[in-house]
């Protein structure tokens, strides 16, 4: 009786003080509305809705939130937990970090960022130069939302259309083709030739020119029937040609010619004319492998570090995952002692559920696993009982 | 007989328990493992194997040993017959066929070439292949009816060479903005892989596109395709690893087999396709062997 007496009091109470008013008279009693107040605030917060997020006895989660990350944005953000699946999505979208960008309650900005948007932005993208000898006004005035999205794309480097696109959203067509008088046919590919950050060449041409680009187009653009070609760019690059030639390369990707899917043929920001980061370059095709090791709790260094060439070919190799190497050369370039005195590898060594050499990478998966020393299983038992039943 | 209607009950209640039990077994794991292709039989195991060739009169098995430069045969059954090195020559075979007069065409690697392999007339030929100016990159490999389908890695197209190896014509796919990775001749059509597009093409006899549809909610790294004996499409994940099995209208069906090393477990799969005794074959290049699984 007592317990039917005691849901009714509290159901009337409930009806009779919304959370709007319980957040408004009892959060605010400790915690200082004024922390909570600026030019924007959050829906909810507005609403006097604490409980929307919090919960005020007891939670699973610091700051006695309800959820975690983005789990919890999504409970009221709902179709952007779908949206935010599609194409390439941004690195903490992915990883379901929005508070990396984004602040929970107030903001004197919009869409409740941390700090200005450009702040916000280089605030991850440390390698990027703020400035440059000759800089592309937008990004000069901190306006990355003029070409990228800051969420997901299906275009990469989320930017907002293809990238030509995106180029003639503001420089009208017209006035470009005044400025390319000798460029045959309709101008595109733009970014081919122009970094659109900044550069220290006028009109923000890429730093590194392709050395038959600066003798002229004819070098390569008048080759008959190879122009065009995977082998208009062989012809010169001998080395790479054998690579193109293994088990496994990467003569693949979009265009006739397959090395314009990495490199630029006109000028880049590197040597290489790499048409960026290099793990920009190898996440243009291989986005699902950069998903699934990133947020590993044990990785390579390299592998965080995002270079891929330091254990990877980049144009082709007659190895599994094109390898430098096999998979005791790979590692013991570095890890020199390996292999001598621990588990014995090598050819005379068999992997008893698959007749293959045993390998460092028999055991580790470099690239990112949940286990330390980046095992495949368990170091404490299940890794060793894959091979060893017996024990 | 309030006692005969008890037991008549509880029968049917057991019959529809055990009838929805084993329908859900089979929804989840439809495919069971059959045999293992492997190097035991040979005295040496079978390194990176590239593709599985099947010879359904000779009821045979062909597996590109492509670490080991050899080919290698076994029974329908799945017992190991031969192992072919064609004198040490081969280098970095990848793909096989055997054409109507009885020669082994292998797709050579390291040379870039179409390479015929005469056993009667005991010669070996190398053919780089041309398309006026520019050679051919020879990746996949088919033959049907005189004509040798050839996938230009290249080009991501497939080119029909006469028996002559002079080119005949191309098949390719203008909407798709990269290139084939694998394909499957299946009837009158030609049914293949858009790898970057993660899309399923199929073709007809003409070369012109008759529908495609996408796979990429499903599929991470599509490397290769097989169309079942009902007509379900099914499709490798080379990176997931797993089966992605699609009605004929590119509806989702189901996933199966995981990564793993053991028996019936898939790493770094390269191509499947299925044999004419109703086995699925998966050739995986990271455990050096080809299953074949059953229904």
């Amino acid at each position: 009786m007592l317990n039917y007496y005691r849901i009714f009091v509290i159901s009337w109470l409930a009806l009779a003080f919304p959370i709007a008013a319980a957040a408004d008279t009892v959060c605010f009693n400790c915690h200082k509305k004024e922390a909570f107040s600026d030019k924007f605030v959050h829906q909810p917060l507005a609403n006097g809705q604490c409980g929307a997020c919090h919960n005020p006895h007891v939670a699973h989660f610091k700051g006695l939130l309800e959820q975690e990350g983005s789990a919890l944005c999504f409970s009221c953000h709902a179709k952007e937990e779908t949206t935010f699946k599609q194409g390439m999505v941004h690195q903490p979208v992915r990883s379901g970090q929005c508070l990396v960008c984004h602040v929970p309650h107030a903001s004197f900005r919009k869409g409740l960022l941390k700090d200005q948007l450009s702040a916000t932005c280089f605030g991850c993208h440390t390698k990027l130069s703020p400035k440059f000898q000759y800089t592309h006004e937008p990004y000069a005035h901190g306006q990355c939302y003029s070409c990228h999205r800051p969420h997901q794309s299906v275009f990469g480097q989320l930017l907002k259309d293809e990238p030509d696109k995106v180029c003639l959203s503001c420089h009208k067509s017209q006035d470009l083709q005044k400025g390319h008088l000798n460029y045959p046919g309709t101008l595109r590919d733009c970014l081919s030739c122009h970094n659109p950050h900044g550069s220290s060449r006028k009109g923000i041409v890429r730093d590194i020119l392709h050395a038959p680009f600066v003798q002229g187009c004819k070098e390569c653009h008048d080759k008959g029937e190879i122009q065009g070609s995977t082998q208009s760019c062989l012809r010169c690059h001998e080395a790479v040609a054998t690579g193109m030639f293994a088990r496994h390369s990467h003569l693949t990707g979009k265009g006739e010619n397959k090395c314009l899917s990495c490199h630029s043929p006109h000028a880049g920001n590197e040597k290489n004319l790499l048409k960026g980061s290099q793990l920009q370059v190898c996440r243009g095709c291989h986005a699902d492998t950069i998903a699934r090791y990133e947020n590993k709790l044990y990785r390579h260094p390299k592998a965080k570090e995002g270079s891929c060439i330091n254990c990877h070919e980049v144009h082709g190799s007659n190895r599994i995952a094109m390898l430098r190497g096999d998979g005791n050369a790979i590692c013991t370039r570095c890890h020199e002692t390996q292999g001598k005195f621990t588990h014995p590898v090598g050819e005379k060594v068999v992997d008893v559920r698959t007749s293959q050499m045993v390998t460092c990478i028999t055991c580790h998966l470099p690239m990112g696993s949940d286990f330390k020393y980046e095992l495949i299983y368990s170091g404490s038992k299940d890794l060793c009982i894959q091979c060893h039943k017996r024990y | 007989m309030k006692y005969v209607k008890n037991m008549l009950s509880q029968s049917a209640f057991l019959a529809v328990s055990i009838f929805m039990v084993a329908t859900t077994s089979l929804a989840t794991e439809p495919w069971a493992w059959k045999a293992t292709l492997d190097g035991a039989g040979s005295g040496q195991a079978i390194v990176m194997p590239t593709a599985l060739y099947i010879d359904a009169d000779r009821q045979r098995y062909y597996v590109v040993d492509s670490g080991n430069n050899r080919l290698v045969s076994f029974s329908k059954e799945g017992n190991f017959l031969l192992s072919f090195t064609a004198e040490g020559k081969l280098q970095v075979p990848y793909d096989m066929v055997r054409d109507n007069s009885d020669v082994i065409w292998v797709v050579e690697k390291a040379r870039n070439s179409l390479t015929s392999i005469n056993i009667k007339a005991k010669e070996i030929l190398t053919h780089i292949i041309y398309d006026g100016e520019r050679t051919l990159v020879p990746d996949r490999l088919d033959y049907k009816d005189g004509i040798f389908y050839v996938l230009d890695k290249e080009t991501g197209q497939i080119a029909l060479l006469n028996s002559d190896l002079t080119l005949k014509s191309w098949i390719s796919c203008a909407e798709c903005t990269s290139g084939i990775v694998d394909f499957k001749l299946i009837n009158d059509s030609i049914w293949a892989l858009d790898q970057l597009d993660k899309k399923v093409l199929q073709f007809g006899g003409d070369g012109k596109l008759i529908k495609n549809f996408d796979v990429g909610q499903k599929v991470e790294f599509p490397v290769s395709l097989a169309i079942g004996p009902a007509g379900n499409i099914y499709v490798l994940d080379r990176h997931a690893p797993d089966i992605a099995v699609f009605d004929t209208e590119g509806s989702f069906k189901y996933t199966f087999l995981t990564k793993g090393w053991s028996r019936g477990e898939l790493y770094f799969p390269i191509e499947i396709l299925f044999d004419p005794w109703g086995g699925l074959c998966v050739v995986e290049e990271g455990n050096g062997r080809v299953e074949v699984f059953g229904r």
